[in-house]
């Protein structure tokens, strides 16, 4: 089987039937899906295959032979991170990190496919995707704001949800 | 049916660093021959921020930019001793144990930077990766310039170790949990009010908003006290509503074991919140800091049960309130019941053992 | 600009947008074996039969160790501070919750080592387990722990926790209201999304380098080395980035038997647990069964509280007597209360044990007492905010354990979500404050409650 992954080509010597998820990590050395739970509840596995976002998980790897996987290393890197990403920076909107690849994933995913950026249809596209330490609200401000793109990298975004006082 | 408002609050308090002490942190910087800082710590950064927040503390005490700033808590041959990352212990306790040694590091820079500058130290000040004189402040060094003499003119490394310990506090009578002394590193305080909407027919309860005043002590990066607020309140409703690892207990049959068949809160559970942050600095605290990653989850459950009672009138005192909770005590409620009245006892729950157990007191007009 | 206040990006924050950050599970380490664990499957049972020589000769199989093979098979999480230990890290002669590891497999692959677990000759004796915490006092109950059914070290072999302050007699004679209610919070998952993991990896100078997703580096080399009998220097431990933790990856549940299998094989280990492992196996919250008798007066002073706490421990007693400790001290939540009486019991379950979780030992009183304090504002007919700000500790106060509180916000907090809410609060109660309480908020009962020593 052969993949296009992050946009070289990759042979896959894997069974078939192996999980995505596993060739991936196991075989390829992509390291950002996560195995979160190998059984589609959490989403930190989460990969666009053709575009579309897919649990690498529940993903036998011969349904994507031929396909383009995209990991979110392929979508930007440290140095020219992509805005979803940018965003996610920017906002604090990964606490200690597990389930921010698959986020990422699935927020580009959404916008990619003309997603309008409401906060009720963000809630909506990420609400396959668990994650336990943020309580979503910064991601979800994340990618409200991701198109604008032109953030101050070397802060964090203020917070429409606070007020302090001395 | 209808869906009816409702709204409570609650306000709670919760102790900073491990209950009664007795939980140290150690760390030890270095610097490098161009001035850049070296942090090793042993706090683990399980999400709540201690790479970020100790780097902060760092930067400001040695007086250096913060982005001159490595942090290392990797492991355990180069890193001291830090009792963990938990207690709401690692802002306050080991941030304590950075600042400490953060200190002598100045202090170190300082005096070579008066060597090299022929100023008495106690005449220098140090501010933005610059060494310079309190009263002539362009005669100054760099922090760099400082390292680099220090590492090829003096034979030196700079570094600075810092250790926090407040100690074990025992109980002293142990009839009435009585101590000498303050059992933790701080208090810190906080209120939640919830805005809840109950479905009186299915009994489902959703929660519209939460608003939440914290004093923190001192805010060292809002940002990311925001992610302990905002994930905590998560945690509360779902403790508050959703959440139960035994459905039927006490039994232990219907446990979860996937995410499919346990309710956490998901992105569509999402309320507005608002977060109030007061910033009243402790005394002993790095920068007047408290911990306050732990209570983030404390308040809103109460806060929730309040308000489903002004929702539909009932109490649902079992965690979480689900809808076949609630429907439960909507029955009860309509077959009459409510708080049992004899003289001045008012009993709202029935089901108290607490005269049969232990040291039990009868309070019963029997 | 000064960093202390500003609103920087996280340290890790690109590391992990971009999925470069490494956990443990994406440490790569040459000829990593694969750990699966014999768990129970009963909640309660006499082990009568234990027999690995089959699953020793199966493909693939590297090492296997039961409880022989742990040179000290109890340390307790609190040993530290000289409380008995009393769980064994693997299952010994008998098991006491659904899903406690009994024997752990080291193999080549996954399935090589699933295979061998269940070629494991094991067999049990079921008895008679107990799950509920109200149960605990009863005559002829079946006994969950070798301690009985209540946690019986606290100081000078106590059975329990108590506080004991002014006079519970004297709070009820003057009260005109009694006030009871009982709070029964539940177990929750701790449910970080990077499950329980650890890489454990034979070094050639008799070393381990243990790759670990510990909250606490430094406690769990401790617990690993006293389990091993070995000193500081034999083991590294590599982690300082999580995957999530709330509590329960202090438990250290997975470092020493990698390492023991790394021992035994001269290889690298690695035991990843399932999520149904992390769900069903991994310790929750704990849940709580709460007493409260308030005694109270119609203009809405607080003067006693009795308080009955049952903790859950579930079948060992780990973090348990310090949580419960933990939670006595802060019964009255953020108030004053001059009389108090409260008995705390560590109760053991055959459920699976329960650990810290955030805000342990307070997440449950909270609920309590603050549902609670709303429930005597219904009954008196006090405004929430004002029966809370009335009885809301002040400098001076002193707390369940006779500390003086030197800096209580609780006044704060409250007219900060009174404004956020849009509430208008009574101007003798919107002009209280933290300071010392003099005049009528210094009510005779109160009187005894003021010290003057300075002690923050």
């Amino acid at each position: 089987m052969k993949i296009t992954l992050n946009g070289a080509d990759a042979q896959v010597d894997s069974p078939p039937l192996t999980p995505l998820l596993h060739v991936l990590r196991e075989e390829l050395g992509v390291l950002s899906a996560k195995a979160g739970c190998e059984n589609g509840g959490c989403g930190a596995c989460t990969v666009l295959i053709d575009g579309s976002p897919r649990r690498a998980c529940l993903t036998a790897a011969i349904a994507a032979d031929g396909s383009e996987v995209t990991t979110v290393e392929g979508l930007g890197t440290p140095e020219a991170l992509s805005p979803v990403q940018k965003a996610f920076v920017h906002f604090c909107a990964a606490q200690c990190g597990f389930c921010t690849p698959g986020m990422v994933i699935a927020a580009t995913a959404y916008l990619d496919k003309g997603g309008s950026g409401s906060r009720e249809e963000i809630t909506e596209a990420l609400a396959g995707h668990v994650c336990r330490c943020t309580g979503y609200l910064k991601i979800v401000d994340a990618v409200a704001a991701a198109r604008e793109g032109d953030f101050d990298m070397s802060v964090a975004a203020e917070s429409p949800h606070t007020q302090v006082r001395a | 049916m209808a869906i009816q408002k409702g709204h409570g609050i609650a306000s709670i308090e919760y102790p900073t660093g491990m209950n009664q002490n007795g939980d140290p942190s150690q760390a030890w910087i270095k610097v490098k021959p161009d001035g850049r800082i070296d942090v090793f710590s042993g706090t683990t950064d399980i999400g709540n921020g201690s790479k970020t927040i100790q780097s902060q503390i760092v930067a400001d005490t040695i007086g250096v930019p913060y982005d001159w700033i490595t942090f290392d808590n990797s492991n355990t041959d180069s890193s001291p001793v830090c009792t963990g990352t938990f207690a709401s212990r690692a802002t306050f306790v080991a941030g304590k144990a950075v600042l400490k040694a953060a200190q002598r590091v100045r202090e170190r820079i300082l005096e070579v930077a008066g060597q090299e500058m022929e100023i008495s130290p106690d005449d220098l000040d140090l501010d933005d990766g610059d060494v310079f004189a309190k009263d002539a402040p362009t005669r100054r060094m760099s922090v760099g310039d400082v390292a680099a003499a220090a590492t090829w003119t003096y034979g030196e490394l700079i570094t600075g170790t810092g250790a926090h310990l407040n100690p074990y506090v025992p109980i002293v009578d142990s009839s009435t949990g009585e101590v000498d002394s303050p059992p933790h590193a701080a208090i810190s305080y906080a209120a939640c009010a919830a805005d809840v909407e109950v479905n009186d027919e299915t009994g489902e309860v959703r929660v519209l908003r939460l608003i939440q005043a914290y004093d923190v002590g001192r805010a060292i990066n809002p940002a990311l006290l925001e992610g302990q607020i905002e994930g905590g309140a998560m945690m509360g409703l779902g403790l508050g509503v959703l959440e139960d690892s035994y459905p039927y207990y006490p039994s232990v049959d219907n446990r979860a074991g996937d995410f499919g068949s346990y309710y956490a809160p998901s992105s569509a559970d999402l309320p507005e919140m608002v977060n109030v942050i007061i910033e009243n600095p402790s005394v002993d605290g790095p920068y007047g800091a408290k911990g306050i990653g732990e209570m983030a989850n404390n308040a809103q459950p109460a806060a929730i049960a309040t308000a489903v009672h002004d929702a539909v009138g009932v109490w649902v005192t079992e965690l979480p309130i689900t809808p076949e909770r609630v429907l439960a005590a909507l029955d009860a409620k309509s077959g009459g019941s409510g708080p049992r009245r004899e003289g001045k006892h008012v009993a709202y729950d029935e089901e108290i053992s607490i005269n049969a157990v232990g040291t039990g007191l009868a309070w019963r007009a029997d | 600009m000064k960093a202390v206040g500003a609103r920087l990006p996280r340290y890790d924050g690109v590391g992990h947008a971009t999925g470069r950050t490494a956990f443990v599970d994406d440490i790569r380490a040459h000829g990593t074996l694969w750990a699966k664990a014999l768990r129970s499957p009963h909640d309660y049972a006499t082990i009568t039969r234990l027999d690995t020589t089959a699953a020793e000769n199966m493909p693939g199989v590297r090492a296997v160790i039961t409880h022989a093979d742990v040179p000290l098979l109890e340390y307790g999480h609190l040993s530290a501070l000289g409380i008995p230990a009393d769980e064994p890290l693997l299952a010994k002669d008998e098991v006491r919750y659904k899903g406690q590891p009994i024997a752990l497999v080291a193999a080549e692959t996954t399935e090589q080592a699933a295979d061998a677990v269940a070629a494991i000759e094991v067999d049990f004796a079921p008895k008679t387990p107990l799950f509920d915490v109200r149960k605990a006092f009863d005559a002829d109950v079946s006994q969950p722990h070798h301690w009985g059914t209540v946690y019986p070290h606290f100081e000078e072999s106590m059975d329990r926790r108590q506080i004991r302050k002014g006079s519970i007699e004297k709070a009820f004679d003057d009260a005109d209201k009694i006030i009871s209610g009982v709070y029964r919070p539940a177990a929750i998952e701790q449910m970080p999304i990077e499950t329980q993991v650890c890489l454990s990896v034979p070094e050639p100078d008799g070393r381990f380098t243990i790759y670990s997703c510990t909250q606490a580096l430094y406690f769990s080399m401790g617990v690993v080395a006293a389990h091993m009998q070995i000193p500081l220097n034999r083991l590294k431990f590599v982690g300082g980035t999580v995957g999530g933790g709330f509590g329960g990856k202090v438990d250290t549940a997975t470092e020493t038997v990698c390492t023991l299998l790394a021992q035994r094989s001269g290889r690298p280990v690695k035991w990843r647990w399932t999520r149904e492992e992390e769900f069903l196996c991994s310790s929750t919250r704990a849940p709580w069964h709460m007493e409260i008798i308030d005694a109270v007066t119609d203009d809405g002073w607080i003067l006693g509280r009795k308080m009955l706490t049952l903790h859950d421990a579930g079948a060992y007693a780990r973090f348990s007597p310090y949580g419960v400790t933990k939670h006595s001290f802060h019964h009255t939540g953020a108030y004053t209360i001059p009389n108090l009486h409260f008995d705390g019991y560590v109760v053991f379950t055959n459920r699976v044990p329960t650990t810290a979780m955030r805000g342990y030992g307070v997440t449950s009183v909270s609920f309590a007492v603050e549902s609670h304090m709303s429930r005597v504002a219904e009954e008196l007919g006090i405004d929430p905010f004002e029966l809370r700000l009335k009885n809301a500790n002040r400098i001076g106060d002193t707390s369940p354990n006779g500390i003086a509180y030197t800096d209580p916000s609780t006044v704060d907090v409250l007219h900060a979500i009174s404004e956020a809410t849009g509430n208008e609060l009574a101007p003798g109660y919107a002009a209280a404050s933290r300071q010392r309480r003099a005049g009528e908020w210094l009510p005779d009962h109160l009187l005894a409650q003021i010290s003057d020593t300075e002690v923050h």
